[in-house]
């Protein structure tokens, strides 16, 4: 399942209780304190349902997971 | 009732009675002082238990059998107690006490009996799960747990589930109160923290006080002297609402856990229940391993 810009938004506004309207598709939000690491198991449990695959180490960076534009472009790698 | 009744304001641990605390104490004609643990003390005097055959006893019961009339007891030991509340508005300047110590609340029918008829209650209410998980916070920082919390931790071994259930106990007790007295008024932090101006006009209007204009800010921006209560509220120079529905970021099966504890009484107090996703066991399973991988990469890092 392609995971959609509106639905990661909506997971990080109600889920994580992330404050974005401040926020840009490219605002860093792990290493920026705006989300707290307690919240990074559930995003990869939330990734891994949308894009039906497992996790590796080597997948859980900040390149792939800091910004909102980031965690898409990997959702899609994903899912290619 | 005497004309210019005390004000008790009853919340559980965690419920902003801190700040409301606070918001009194900034108005002209209240003084209410950090947290004094005078009426969970009168409670604690107050305190019987049956015996042998359904026999009282306490100090009501044992003074009974030397003479004391149950009223008489009571007027003394609410003399005694509404004694240094009274002593410290006079010092303070100012016509009328105010009392809140959180802990209270799990002693509210003893201070109900003792403080019915004379005093105004102020009940305030927060979301159980926010309060179950500032509950944790409160106690991961303070490293144990106060007698009246260390009940429920022995009862069930989830914190988060302990802290759940003393909210439910605490939170129907002063609804109780709320909904059978009189002089009793129901507000919750939500709406506090969202309109902090009109939930203390309604506050003010129910204790027969003048509203007093900019009294948020000076209760905030105060450098009043410290006491027991809230750390977090004397770090704060205004009232936000970032400490509502932090709930929502608890792992979901912690979200199931908690609504099953709380809901009714959630419900009861006019919060919507907290709809739950069950997790399947290949779910926490992953989770526990996406957790444990984790750590391992923040060690490494």
């Amino acid at each position: 399942m392609a995971l959609t810009r509106d639905a990661l938004i909506q997971y990080l506004e109600e889920k994580a209780r992330v404050d974005l309207s401040q926020a840009e598709d490219d605002t860093e939000l792990f290493s920026t304190g705006l989300v707290d690491s307690f919240a990074m198991v559930d995003l990869l449990v939330f990734l891994e349902k949308h894009t039906g695959t497992k996790m590796g180490p080597e997948d859980i960076t900040l390149d792939n997971l800091d910004s909102v534009s980031r965690i898409l472009a990997f959702a899609r790698e994903q899912t290619a | 009732m005497s004309e210019r009744p005390g004000i008790v304001i009853l919340g559980t641990p965690r419920s902003g009675t801190t700040l409301l605390r606070r918001l009194l104490d900034a108005h002209p004609n209240i003084a209410c002082p950090p947290e004094t643990y005078v009426l969970s003390g009168a409670a604690r005097f107050l305190h019987e238990e049956s015996f042998a055959q359904g026999l009282k006893i306490g100090a009501l019961f044992g003074l009974g059998y030397a003479g004391f009339e149950d009223t008489e007891v009571l007027a003394r030991l609410r003399r005694f107690a509404f004694g240094f509340f009274e002593e410290h508005a006079a010092k303070a300047g100012k016509a009328r006490w105010a009392e809140k110590t959180a802990f209270d609340a799990f002693h509210v029918p003893a201070i109900r009996r003792l403080c019915a008829g004379h005093v105004k209650f102020i009940c305030l209410h927060r979301h159980g799960l926010d309060v179950a998980a500032s509950l944790g916070e409160l106690t991961d920082k303070t490293g144990g747990y106060v007698e009246e919390l260390h009940r429920y931790v022995t009862r069930h071994p989830q914190p988060l589930e302990a802290f759940a259930h003393a909210w439910v106990d605490t939170a129907s007790a002063i609804e109780d109160l709320a909904e059978q007295d009189d002089d009793a008024l129901s507000i919750r932090y939500e709406r506090l923290t969202e309109d902090p101006e009109a939930v203390l006009a309604e506050v003010l209007a129910f204790v027969d006080e003048p509203y007093d204009d900019g009294i948020v800010e000076r209760a905030l921006g105060s450098s009043e002297h410290v006491g027991f209560g809230d750390w977090k509220t004397y770090a704060r120079a205004k009232v936000d609402t970032r400490s509502v529905a932090r709930w929502k970021s608890l792992p979901a099966a912690s979200q199931t856990m908690l609504a099953g504890v709380c809901n009714p009484t959630l419900e009861r107090l006019g919060y919507d229940a907290v709809s739950t996703e069950e997790e399947n066991d290949e779910d926490a399973r992953r989770r526990y391993e996406l957790g444990l991988l984790l750590g391992r990469l923040k060690k490494e890092d």
